[in-house]
């Protein structure tokens, strides 16, 4: 039987700076005629200042290091999945990979690196990787980080944005943050990851895309986001049943759902798919963070760990089930049981 | 006994000569597809498929590229049926081999049985940096578990020194509009690369347990035709060991080492039961070594 994976250590690297959505909306040169807040829900979000993606991806390493009790020259791999490679202004790095620079600052001096990059499914994706290398044999422990410094996207967007249907408009949902997860093989086959499945139907590659600006200075995401919601809505509840049924849960076993904090209206819209494809009543158990931290992309799911643990939500031994998606489009479903990591976290780093 | 993942089928796509209109994106496909046609398998039963290409038309960040090329070659398009998961492995010039091992490892595990490792590289700006010097081209491998325990890859070894990380960069300047690629390689990067060689070639025959008399074949990326000449000499291998092309294949970064295998077994130079020793380096700076038995 395939040993289970499990979440060792987390960290989180949460810029100070605070934003809300009506100061960013300030800054458009064509202000859209609409309310993105209540459209969205996003009523603020973290901005890095000073510090680049690189930064916010060895802070939250750092971080998860701290808690962990693997030290960082024992770890075999580090995977870094940012999506968003602005390490300097006006910059975005290809080589080396950020994995290099992660590895470097936090002396993992035998670790294999490399960057998984599969937009915001990354960290999930990059998980199923190392989940891959250490069921291989290749590796016993592993660190799957991210850094998200988005708002040169959101940047983009405001000096380019024409109207309230304009394409670019998703860009002004994101925000600034990095996490960190350290990775081992579960000593408790109760414990870990019990599915992880990633899908790409790549028909829908189409629908969100990020590049240089053809208008001016500055990266770009566009997203037709009504197309993406439509297909993802239309196939990932299908998926979402797999995964319960695979991992022998039912609705009824799970605690906490964590889906891509998108925006709130899109997990609301989420939740009502699933009722539908279920043919069941949905019992309040999604978790959203995306009104006080925006869409972070590929580190949501665990800020939003992050937040409910601390806020003491999520407890040890708590069933989780994390859905994402992505542009791709990439569905993602993922079904963990916590082992003592809440209790741990919240003696580290919660209020005393 | 451990089993192994094979090569069960190779596609390439050469640099073209004369004027050529198409990007990376298209020298990925067709890649994908040559392997695919000299593979016995369906594109359907391809679980995954890894990018790692660096360089990418219009300097696309996302999603994918990957799934650009899963479109491209009409594998499990649709959210029906079987499904295949795509997705970006960068690791400089060494992310060909790197994603070998990665999905070599996922085969090995039962997390996928067939997948495709997919590069390529272009430089789509209109006034490329002087720097861009590698010409267009494209590589595929498709992997499965080898049927024979003799055959395939054995060990993979890597080595990194991020102390000299500065000396090979690319970045993506956004200050202007469609944004332009600036690559920079410091002097001393050979010597660099060159240094890291004999380390990372000895940790990959350890690893394998074999010595470097049982060696048959070297194939490293043709970095440049100095720095392939001194390869037997930090190795200490005779020369006929080490296959060189690099007067008449130019460096290609990710897709080298595979271009250079490609050419290698199109000459007859892999024979069953050898050991070939495929070598790659790039940017981190990192070198990689791995033992594939034909």
């Amino acid at each position: 039987m395939k040993p289970k994976i499990r979440i060792e250590s987390l960290g989180i690297r949460l810029p100070e700076k605070r934003m809300s959505t009506e100061e960013l909306m300030r800054t458009c040169r064509r202000r859209p005629r609409l309310d993105l807040e209540r459209i969205t829900g996003i009523r603020e979000r973290r901005v890095a200042e000073g510090e680049f993606a690189a930064d916010l991806a060895i802070g939250a390493a750092r971080r998860a290091m701290e808690l962990s009790r693997h030290r960082a020259e024992d770890l075999d791999v580090v995977v870094c999945t940012s999506i968003s490679k602005h390490n300097a202004p006006d910059e975005f790095g290809f080589e080396p990979a950020t994995a290099v620079l992660v590895r470097k600052a936090i002396g993992a001096k035998r670790a294999l690196v490399f960057d998984v990059v599969n937009a915001c499914a990354g960290m999930l994706n990059g998980i199923w990787v190392v989940q891959g290398l250490i069921r291989a044999g290749v590796a016993k422990c592993g660190l799957v980080v991210s850094g998200e410094h988005n708002m040169p996207l959101a940047r983009t967007a405001a000096r380019e944005v024409r109207h309230s249907l304009d394409r670019q408009l998703a860009a002004l949902t994101l925000g600034d943050c990095g996490a960190a997860v350290v990775l081992d093989a579960s000593p408790d086959e109760r414990h870990g990851f019990h599915w992880l499945d990633l899908v790409t139907g790549a028909k829908h590659d189409h629908y969100c895309y990020s590049k240089p600006s053809r208008r001016g200075p500055g990266g770009m995401l566009i997203t037709e986001a009504v197309g993406l919601q439509r297909k993802g809505a239309e196939h990932f509840p299908y998926y979402l049943k797999q995964a319960v049924d695979g991992s022998g849960w039912c609705m009824d076993d799970i605690q906490h759902v964590i889906p891509h904090q998108v925006s709130v209206r899109a997990i609301r819209r989420g939740v009502r798919e699933v009722g539908a494809f279920l043919r069941c009543d949905m019992p309040d158990f999604y978790l959203s963070s995306a009104e006080k931290y925006a869409n972070t992309t590929t580190t949501s799911h665990f800020l939003v760990i992050h937040d409910h643990v601390l806020s003491g939500r999520i407890r040890s031994g708590d069933n989780l089930l994390l859905v994402s998606g992505a542009s791709g489009i990439v569905i993602t479903h993922a079904t963990y049981t916590f082992d003592d990591l809440p209790d741990r976290y919240r003696a580290k780093w919660g209020q005393p | 006994m451990t089993r192994r993942v094979r090569l069960e089928s190779l596609g390439t796509s050469w640099p073209r000569r004369g004027p050529w209109k198409g990007g990376s994106l298209r020298h990925a496909v067709d890649a994908g597809r040559r392997c695919l046609a000299a593979s016995k398998y369906n594109p359907a039963d391809v679980r995954v498929i890894v990018n790692a290409g660096v360089h990418r038309d219009e300097h696309v960040c996302e999603p994918a590229i990957a799934a650009y090329v899963q479109h491209g070659l009409g594998v499990n398009v649709e959210f029906q049926g079987r499904r295949t998961l795509a997705f970006d492995l960068l690791n400089g010039g060494c992310g060909m081999l790197s994603a070998v091992h990665v999905v070599s490892s996922l085969v090995l595990a039962g997390e996928a049985d067939v997948g495709m490792v997919v590069a390529s590289e272009a430089n789509s700006d209109r006034r490329p940096d002087p720097g861009w010097t590698y010409p267009s081209s494209g590589a595929a491998a498709l992997l499965d578990v080898s049927p024979r325990r003799a055959a395939g890859f054995g060990a993979f070894a890597f080595l990194t020194r991020e102390e000299h990380a500065d000396l090979y960069t690319s970045v993506v300047s956004l200050a202007l509009p469609r944004g332009r690629l600036l690559l920079r390689r410091k002097a001393g990067l050979e010597d660099a690369w060159l240094a890291m060689a004999r380390p990372v070639f000895d940790e990959a025959l350890a690893r394998e347990g074999i010595g470097r008399d049982e060696v048959g074949l070297v194939v490293p990326a043709q970095i440049s035709a100095s720095f392939v000449r001194r390869l037997p000499e930090v190795l200490e291998l005779p020369p006929e060991k080490i296959f060189d092309i690099a007067q008449r294949l130019p460096d290609t970064l990710t897709t080298s080492t595979f271009l250079a295998l490609d050419a290698a077994r199109r000459e007859g130079r892999t024979s069953a039961g050898t050991n070939t020793v495929l070598m790659a380096f790039g940017s981190g700076i990192t070198a990689g070594a791995a033992v594939y038995r034909e």
